[in-house]
């Protein structure tokens, strides 16, 4: 049997478009009318989208303002243009899929599971490239202090950021949820990256990494629960 | 399938709060809605049910539509998503009762029983429930890949790699059934020459 056939016997086999109570139709359309009001628009993708690169970018700085610029003073000149720039471009991509992730029916690339996977993995793999200091001293006392610190920055991100995005999310709301916890993870990234002063590989390979993932994992189980209540 | 600029023009004048438009629109896309929920083997009440609550849904939502996109990926993203949560929520219904049937036996018909008689819902209750809707969307509903990714959250890589996957099983499924229908012609033939 060849595809012409099956799609034959699909058509086929289809149920036709039913008639539906009218009456059913009119107290649909009627349930509407108490809240029907001319609507204000969401704004564009890419207004939305750098708006919340803003915030994590404000919250991040003001994070390091508050602790220290110690770790963009040790950096060389091609580390900052580096570690800064990529950071950028993943929160940009981050934010557009957020802000496709709240619209019902919007295009998409990349789904929220690869959109980490390409973050924590695109972070890890510069970390790897520019951090070769291979000791491991204060591995677990210092690593987990970065990475609360860096959750805590990415939860204070994350406030603000519902407020942008709370008119959204219609469809999906965990992946949605994915999604809002892997951007805020990059003002919790970012206010490491501009004040730990730790560049051993191991550290930051590990701990400061870690802060996407637990971040996503944080935002998906807070969204599970509140939509099991 | 109503046109899609006419569905445009129906959308934005519904975000405008137009009450005519808004009916306009429920009265020319519910037809289509409720065949979507209706090829999910669901009884009739269910799927009016279920018709209903997308309507809520859409209305509560409306301001999520942007002019200038497709109108029906974003009505179909949301009537999805209102079949999921029926689809979960009666799972976890069934999982409180304690009903200890084995579920795979009452969605899935026989597999020699799926011949074109047996309809729609019985062949596709052979596909996963992302093949299932792909076809149903596709094949069904009449809806671009574009479409379809767009309703589903996809990309039109992997709608086009979940269609392939279910026309594959489709085809061994349906030339199966061909093929005992063929054998069952012959034997009836036989059994009347004798």
């Amino acid at each position: 049997m060849n595809d012409e056939q099956i799609d034959d016997v699909l058509k086929t086999a289809a149920p036709a478009p039913n008639a539906l109570n009218p009456e059913m139709l009119r107290q649909i359309a009627e349930s509407m009318k108490p809240t029907l009001g001319p609507l204000r628009p969401l704004p564009p993708n890419w207004v939305m989208s750098w708006g919340l690169v803003v915030i994590c970018a404000a919250v991040a700085v003001a994070g390091a303002a508050l602790k220290g610029f110690y770790g963009i003073e040790k950096m060389d000149a091609l580390e900052r243009a580096l570690i800064f720039s990529v950071l950028l471009a993943l929160a940009w991509a981050a934010a557009s899929g957020l802000v496709q992730e709240m619209i019902p029916g919007s295009r998409r690339i990349v789904s929220s599971g690869t959109l980490l996977l390409i973050v924590t993995a695109g972070m890890a793999g510069l970390f790897a490239l520019l951090f070769r200091d291979y000791q491991t001293t204060h591995f677990f006392s210092a690593g987990i202090a970065c990475l609360v610190t860096g959750l805590l920055f990415a939860l204070l991100a994350a406030v603000p950021a519902w407020l942008v995005l709370r008119r959204g999310f219609a469809v999906n709301p965990v992946s949605a949820g994915m999604a809002a916890g892997t951007l805020p993870c990059f003002a919790g990234l970012g206010m490491l990256e501009l004040h730990c002063p730790n560049f051993q590989a191991a550290h930051v390979l590990v701990w400061h990494v870690a802060v996407i993932p637990c971040s996503a994992a944080i935002a998906m189980l807070a969204v599970w629960i509140w939509r099991r209540r | 399938m109503p046109a899609e600029s006419n569905l445009d023009n129906l959308m934005a004048q519904y975000q405008l709060g137009d009450f005519d438009a808004a009916t306009a629109l429920v009265e020319t896309v519910s037809p289509q809605l409720h065949r979507f929920f209706l090829a999910q083997l669901i009884s009739r009440t269910e799927a009016d049910d279920l018709l209903q609550e997308t309507w809520l849904r859409i209305h509560r939502v409306r301001h999520t539509y942007r002019q200038g996109e497709p109108v029906l990926p974003w009505l179909y993203a949301i009537a999805r998503r209102v079949r999921v949560d029926h689809y979960r929520k009666t799972a976890r219904t069934i999982a409180h009762h304690e009903v200890v049937e084995d579920l795979s036996t009452i969605a899935a018909p026989k597999l020699e029983d799926a011949n074109h008689s047996e309809g729609l819902a019985a062949m596709l209750a052979l596909l996963t429930e992302s093949e299932r809707e792909v076809i149903e969307m596709l094949k069904v509903m009449g809806m671009s890949l574009e479409e379809v990714a767009r309703a589903t959250s996809c990309t039109v890589g992997s709608v086009k790699q979940k269609a392939h996957r279910a026309y594959k099983k489709l085809r061994v499924t349906l030339g199966t059934a061909q093929l005992g229908n063929i054998n069952k012609a012959n034997k009836g033939r036989s059994e009347g020459l004798s």
